[in-house]
């Protein structure tokens, strides 16, 4: 299966790579898995006192098309507010980056990694 | 009459612990009857149901000899049909996995057949473990929760093995 430019972009030069201190009280982590393909998602987020996302950080074992879905994912967060991050919808990631559909659960994937690390954040303060 | 289930085809309960062996064994017997070789002189209907047979029977067994995939259809069995790719939030087990494939990653990278060896009798391990908790909870109704994680967690680690010998075979070479 071909992948598309984009795809092949986020593949080669991934942003925003990396790890967080996620017993940082500023800091959301997002833990998510595809069983089938065995993906496993792991996206962070670190968050000002204006409730802006001013860094996330991502890592991703898994095909070409998760780790552009969540690479993509991290770029489109940063700068966002916590409430603008959370409308992220799969379908947007799949679109901007050309999945098939037999590769739109990786952009699934993204967006449930998305609101994961958001709902640890705000857990951690205590605004659930 | 509705599809035979996977298990009656091989004249079994269902069950989660299996006997691999004698699956196979029995398998190839049961392929044999309905092999297209043995109804070239037969009727087009019996070549037909010949043909069906031994899709299903494939199927059956392709099914049952894989310990994640004969787990999400015994739970099937016992409630609705769990679908194959789900999202997955088990927060310490995917840590772990995470862990692993940084693991299995950095044996790549140096090449580290005996390390590779290793990392494949922990995993089976760890699969064992895995297996036998799934056999004593798929069951029960009251832990359909926990089996269905297990169960998820089996098709974690069947992948991660399957990309073991995908290594092991680059690392051979």
């Amino acid at each position: 299966m071909a992948y598309s430019e984009k795809v092949i972009d986020h593949y080669e030069n991934p942003r925003n790579v990396g790890k967080m201190d996620a017993e940082d009280p500023d800091v959301g982590t997002g833990m998510v898995g595809a069983p089938a393909c065995g993906d496993v998602m792991r996206l962070q987020i670190k968050v000002n006192e204006q409730g802006v996302i001013e860094d996330a950080k991502f890592k991703t074992y898994g095909c070409g098309s998760a780790i552009a879905s969540s690479s993509l994912a991290t770029e489109w967060m940063k700068g966002k507010t916590l409430a603008e991050a959370e409308t992220i919808k799969n379908t947007q990631l799949a679109e901007e980056l050309a999945l098939p559909p037999v590769k739109i659960h990786c952009s699934v994937l993204a967006e449930d990694a998305i609101k994961a690390a958001v709902r640890d954040y705000k857990q951690k303060k205590g605004l659930l | 009459m509705g599809i035979p289930c996977h298990f009656a085809l091989f004249d079994l309960q269902p069950g989660f612990r299996l006997d691999l062996e004698q699956l196979a064994v029995r398998y190839r017997e049961l392929a044999r009857n309905v092999h297209p070789d043995r109804f070239a002189d037969a009727s087009e209907r019996e070549q037909r149901l010949a043909l069906e047979q031994s899709a299903s029977l494939n199927e059956a067994y392709r099914t049952l000899k894989n310990a994640p995939q004969r787990a999400r259809y015994l739970l099937a069995l016992r409630g609705p049909e769990l679908p194959l790719e789900v999202t997955v939030q088990d927060p310490g087990f995917l840590m772990q996995q995470m862990q692993w494939r940084e693991e299995l990653e950095d044996l790549q990278d140096s090449a580290d057949l005996p390390g590779v060896a290793a990392f494949k009798r922990r995993l089976k391990i760890a699969q064992d473990e895995l297996n036998e908790s799934f056999a004593v909870c798929w069951d029960d109704p009251l832990r359909r929760e926990e089996a269905e994680r297990l169960m998820r967690r089996m098709q974690f680690l069947d992948k991660l093995s399957h990309e073991v010998r995908q290594l092991e075979e680059r690392l051979d070479d």
